[in-house]
């Protein structure tokens, strides 16, 4: 018997399947189709079943079908909480980035119109630096300066969602090393289902891809760490342990993907033995 | 195939990804498109009016849209969501092109959608290419032609492309297919071919 979208044929018999497209695409999902018996649909057998009258309405209907379940695939991944994060995290470094170069070329253009003013000697980090530049009597670039605050504060409502959003997607990782960096992670990897499919030395050095890959071609010393320096046991350790607490940290954190992807909920006994691990690593007490 | 004083062209409704128009056609960019590459080469077998085709690897429908263009349907298989979303606009419009969203190293996937078809189009970033032409073959006509679309970066970073090349050609006739042509789309796209294969 062969298997078809519209139906079921066996030798000149052919058996129409019933209901609408939603049961025509059900249908197709429960087929098990083994290639090696396998003939090609003629088309003209849809007709033969009485499934459709002719060949433009043939297609018309295969179209709807095809269509209807590629959505249903598509809206259903999208679904997967960790494909939105990753954007977030990446429109929330562009944003980043963007800041601060508009930040440089404003301060620029502010120092060509006040000729007696300069940075040195006063620390003036970007945001007084923004608020320097609001006062400017320079219109265009004093309304600038504003628009540059208020898309510095849009990214600090973004970072909090990020966090927030990771605490959902990743609740365990975000234990260990916050919401932030459990989210950069994610983003690095491709995704939570990727993300809990490597190996704990690829997570240590996530995000240090340049130095790694320096190292393998010209024996340069290797990273020992990536994002996850962002984590304060690690960027607090001394350089000695440095490399150990991020080596620790990197396997929990590899254990910890795959109790988010596969469990997904929060396991308070991991964590806790996780943290002792990380902690000893550390050497604090 | 239509070429104006030597352009490439498609006659179909314009504006699917900005493409330049020439007296009322579609201008078909060699340097975006393999397969136009490949018939800029003077390769290939031209795409006809009654033609069905299976193409593999249709991403965003930018070279599906010139194919449906030509053919009297096109089966445009694609896996990743994103390219797909824009694979399903082409769709809405142009009513001979059949989206499925499955694996073309899965044909069982889709076998029960696409029919017999005088042509299939192959042009997937993976690393086993010719075991995905054979995979497919079931779905080809015995007088059809087999146009695979080689990366040869895809299957091997490291090796020369013609020793790739050679390798997919030797899989391919392994797999009793007859290999017509390899013919390298330099200068149009780096380490790429088009292998042209029949049945018989």
């Amino acid at each position: 018997m062969q298997h078809y979208w519209f139906g079921d044929r066996e030798g000149g018999a052919c058996t129409p399947a019933e209901g609408d497209l939603d049961a025509l695409a059900e249908r197709l999902d429960r087929l098990r189709i083994s290639m090696a018996s396998f003939t090609p649909l003629a088309w003209e057998d849809a007709v033969a079943c009485g499934v459709v009258a002719d060949r433009r309405e043939y297609l018309d209907r295969l179209r709807a079908l095809c269509i209807r379940r590629a959505e249903e695939t598509i809206a259903a991944y999208y679904r997967q909480g960790d494909i939105e994060l990753l954007q977030m995290v990446r429109m929330l470094d562009e944003t980043d980035t963007v800041i601060n170069l508009l930040t440089e070329r404003a301060t620029e253009w502010y120092i060509v119109r006040n000729p007696q003013f300069s940075r040195k000697y006063r620390a003036i980090g970007a945001k007084k630096m923004l608020s320097i530049m609001k006062k400017d009597r320079s219109s265009p670039l004093a309304r600038l300066a504003g628009e540059i605050e208020r898309l510095a504060a849009e990214r600090t409502r973004l970072m909090r969602e990020v966090s927030a959003r990771a605490d959902t997607v990743a609740p365990n990782c975000s234990a260990l090393v916050g919401g932030l960096v459990a989210a950069r992670l994610v983003s690095r990897a491709g995704g939570l289902a990727q993300l809990a499919r490597l190996p704990a030395s690829t997570i240590q050095v996530l995000g240090a891809e340049n130095a790694l890959f320096t190292h393998l071609r010209s024996g340069t010393p290797p990273p020992k760490h990536g994002i996850i320096f962002q984590h304060r046991r690690v960027h607090n350790a001394p350089r000695g342990t440095r490399g150990r607490v991020a080596r620790v940290l990197a396997a929990k954190l590899g254990i910890a993907a795959r109790i988010d992807y596969y469990r997904g909920e929060l396991s308070p006994a991991f964590l806790e033995t996780a943290q002792r691990r990380i902690d000893d690593a550390a050497g604090v007490a | 195939m239509i070429r104006i004083d030597g352009v490439l062209v498609s006659p179909g409704e314009g504006g699917v990804y900005g493409e330049r128009m020439l007296q009322g056609y579609r201008v078909w960019d060699p340097r975006r498109s393999k397969l136009a590459a490949m018939y800029a080469k003077g390769e290939g077998r031209d795409l006809e009016p009654w033609m069905r085709i299976l193409y593999l690897g249709a991403a965003n429908g930018t070279t599906v849209s010139h194919v449906a263009d030509y053919a009297a349907c096109v089966y445009a298989v694609e896996f990743a969501p994103r390219p797909m979303q824009d694979l399903i606009e082409v769709a809405r419009r142009r009513t001979n092109v059949v989206p499925i969203m499955a694996d073309a190293t899965r044909p069982a996937e889709y076998a029960p959608l696409v029919e017999a078809v005088d042509m299939v189009i192959q042009d997937v970033a993976q690393p086993d290419q010719a075991g995905i032409a054979l995979a497919n073959l079931p779905f080809l006509k015995p007088d059809g032609v087999y146009i695979l679309m080689l990366k040869a970066r895809s299957v091997d970073v490291r090796a020369d492309p013609e020793t790739v090349i050679a390798t997919t050609v030797r899989a391919l006739e392994a797999g009793g297919l007859i290999v017509q042509a390899a013919t390298r789309l330099e200068p149009f796209h780096r380490d790429h071919a088009a292998i042209v294969c029949t049945r018989q």
